[in-house]
């Protein structure tokens, strides 16, 4: 596999590019995000004359939304409609022609984009912790590359997510609306929009066995140093699971689905 | 080579009344319309050939190349080319063959050519002294030397031509797909690739596709034509031949006040037919010529073989 680090080193080189495209998504995106959920949840805290609600802090919340968005694109790597669009457009026929898997390829292409959000989310929660703190402990480093890890593996199990939906543009020409809604489903059920914890007991039980929670809320909460040991393998059972129950329907679309790709425009 | 029998590809697409009434009523209920694209075709073609594919637009042409390329499964029929079936996408096959399509780009259009060109190597598994040999015999042949350092949507679309062609071509395939390869060029850029189809043919001596509809281009590169006519061969043989084929027929091109137009006329009538268009047009100016090859190719397409 002498091509893998060239895909990743040439998708760097498309995100390095376009200097501003690149600033914009490194800071502004985040430190815009940021200001917003701190504003609010300021005021609500003022509001509620509160120092805690649900378990968290306001120092901890801000944290929380340091984390979350960035961690959200970590996800979902590549754009969205990585593959419907390049479907759609027929654009896709060069993954046919090359003498490769075009599984791999896009597997490839879509985890350098997690690993540059990864690098992101590591200085933005350094430098939060230096700003908060004035440092950070040896144990909240480790708590940082356990959460990265588990955002990293879980950007594949939601990679699969994404591929058994885009698929779908094999047989419906456009499918953009159903990734639109699973985005807001998985960042919504995945506690990147508020956290769990603000969730009702009982759909936090439904939602542990789903991969959601383990996609977001779990990785960041660890890097917060909110998650046991046993809560981490429990999680990454769960998310393991899906990960094989995906990949199969993944394979049964993309056999069937082939034979109906036209590649249209060419 | 490349073998086809009793190839077929149906298409299955979707009416739309027009309108905005037509669109609510595709919501609910869509009237499908099976296409038949190919109708049970058959090909040989021997190493070393450039074979001309020449059709109206929708006559089958792309959807023949898609399938040799293996983009596309077929309905029903076999081919083989190299002795793979392309649908199957061995990667062995896949290693000796290219498709250049004029109106996409394959190369990635963010960065200079040569950041593509490096990642082909390691896809192709092309070895260091062959990749630096065919880079820069290809860059040279083309004359893009100077061009490979640019991001290739800052180029023009000549250059970015010859930049497909290029990468298609850097690890000396033994089958090549060559889709409109001129499409859109100016009149020295077509004329660039064809000299440099035409030197790199002779010498590398791959099988060779090319659908175009510029007849420069078939009649420089292509000694044997096929015909296709929605969805079937009308013609298979050699580019000399079809130019005997209406060698007792001259044209006439007529202009009037009115308009002008071409008239075929056996040899045997030519007088007779010339003067009873004489006489009942107000004819300005009158041209009697040998057929040219446009001319046969295209009534060929319009009425078959039989009526040409």
């Amino acid at each position: 596999m002498n091509w893998w680090p060239h895909v990743v080193s040439l998708e760097f080189r498309k995100i390095l590019v376009f200097r501003t495209e690149f600033w914009v998504t490194f800071l502004g995106q985040s430190l815009v995000q940021l200001v917003i959920a701190r504003s609010l949840w300021t005021a609500i805290f003022e509001q509620q004359n509160v120092s805690e609600i649900n378990g968290f802090t306001l120092p901890m919340l801000t944290l929380y939304y340091v984390i979350v968005p960035i961690g959200s694109r970590i996800l979902t790597g590549e754009n969205l409609g990585f593959l419907s669009r390049e479907i759609y457009e027929g654009t896709f026929t060069r993954y046919l022609l090359y003498p490769l898997s075009w599984f791999q390829y896009k597997t490839l292409t879509y985890f350098t984009y997690s690993l540059f959000y990864a690098f992101q989310l590591m200085i933005f929660f350094v430098g939060y912790k230096f700003y908060l703190n004035g440092g950070m402990s040896l144990f909240e480093f480790g708590n940082l590359f356990l959460g990265i890890g588990l955002f990293l593996i879980s950007s594949l199990t939601y990679l699969l997510i994404s591929m058994a939906v885009e698929l779908l543009s094999l047989w419906a020409d456009n499918i953009w609306s159903l990734m639109v809604m699973l985005r807001f489903f998985s960042n919504f059920l995945g506690g990147a929009l508020i956290p769990l914890a603000f969730f009702p007991k009982e759909a936090q039980v439904i939602l542990s066995y789903t991969p959601f929670p383990n996609l977001i809320s779990l990785p960041a909460r660890t890097m917060m140093g909110l998650t046991s040991g046993q809560e981490i393998f429990q999680g990454l059972l769960v998310i393991g699971f899906w990960a094989v129950i995906l990949a199969l329907i993944v394979n049964l679309l993309w056999q069937r689905g082939q034979k109906k790709y036209t590649g249209v425009g060419i | 080579m490349i073998k086809v029998t009793g190839l077929r590809k149906t298409f299955t697409s979707h009416k739309k009344e027009p309108g905005l009434m037509g669109s609510v009523k595709a919501l609910v209920k869509r009237e499908a319309v099976l296409k038949e694209a190919l109708k049970s075709v058959n090909l040989e073609i021997q190493q070393g050939e450039i074979v001309g594919l020449i059709g109206a637009n929708g006559a089958g042409k792309t959807t023949l190349v898609k399938i040799l390329a293996g983009i596309v499964h077929p309905t029903s029929g076999d081919a083989t080319v190299l002795g793979f079936r392309p649908w199957e996408r061995d990667n062995n096959y896949r290693k000796q063959m290219c498709l250049i399509m004029g109106q996409k780009n394959q190369v990635w259009w963010d960065l200079p050519a040569l950041d593509s060109f490096l990642l082909l190597k390691e896809i192709y598994q092309i070895d260091d002294a062959r990749y630096k040999y065919n880079l820069a015999f290809l860059a040279e042949t083309l004359m893009v030397q100077d061009q490979l350092k640019t991001q290739v949507r800052k180029l023009s679309l000549g250059e970015r031509m010859k930049i497909e062609l290029m990468a298609a071509l850097l690890h000396d395939p033994k089958v090549i797909f060559l889709d409109e390869p001129t499409i859109g060029l100016d009149i020295s850029a077509q004329k660039a690739v064809r000299n440099f189809m035409k030197t790199y043919q002779r010498e590398k001596r791959p099988i060779t596709i090319l659908t175009s509809h510029y007849m420069e281009d078939i009649k420089e590169l292509c000694p044997r034509i096929v015909i296709i006519k929605e969805g079937s061969f009308v013609y298979d043989g050699s580019l000399s031949d079809v130019q005997k084929m209406l060698g007792d027929e001259k044209v006439l091109s007529v202009t009037t006040e009115e308009k002008t137009f071409k008239v075929h006329v056996p040899r045997a009538e030519l007088s007779v037919k010339t003067q009873e268009i004489l006489s009942s047009n107000n004819v300005i100016d009158l041209n009697i010529q040998d057929p040219s090859i446009e001319d046969i190719i295209e009534s060929i397409m319009r009425f078959g073989v039989g009526h040409s």
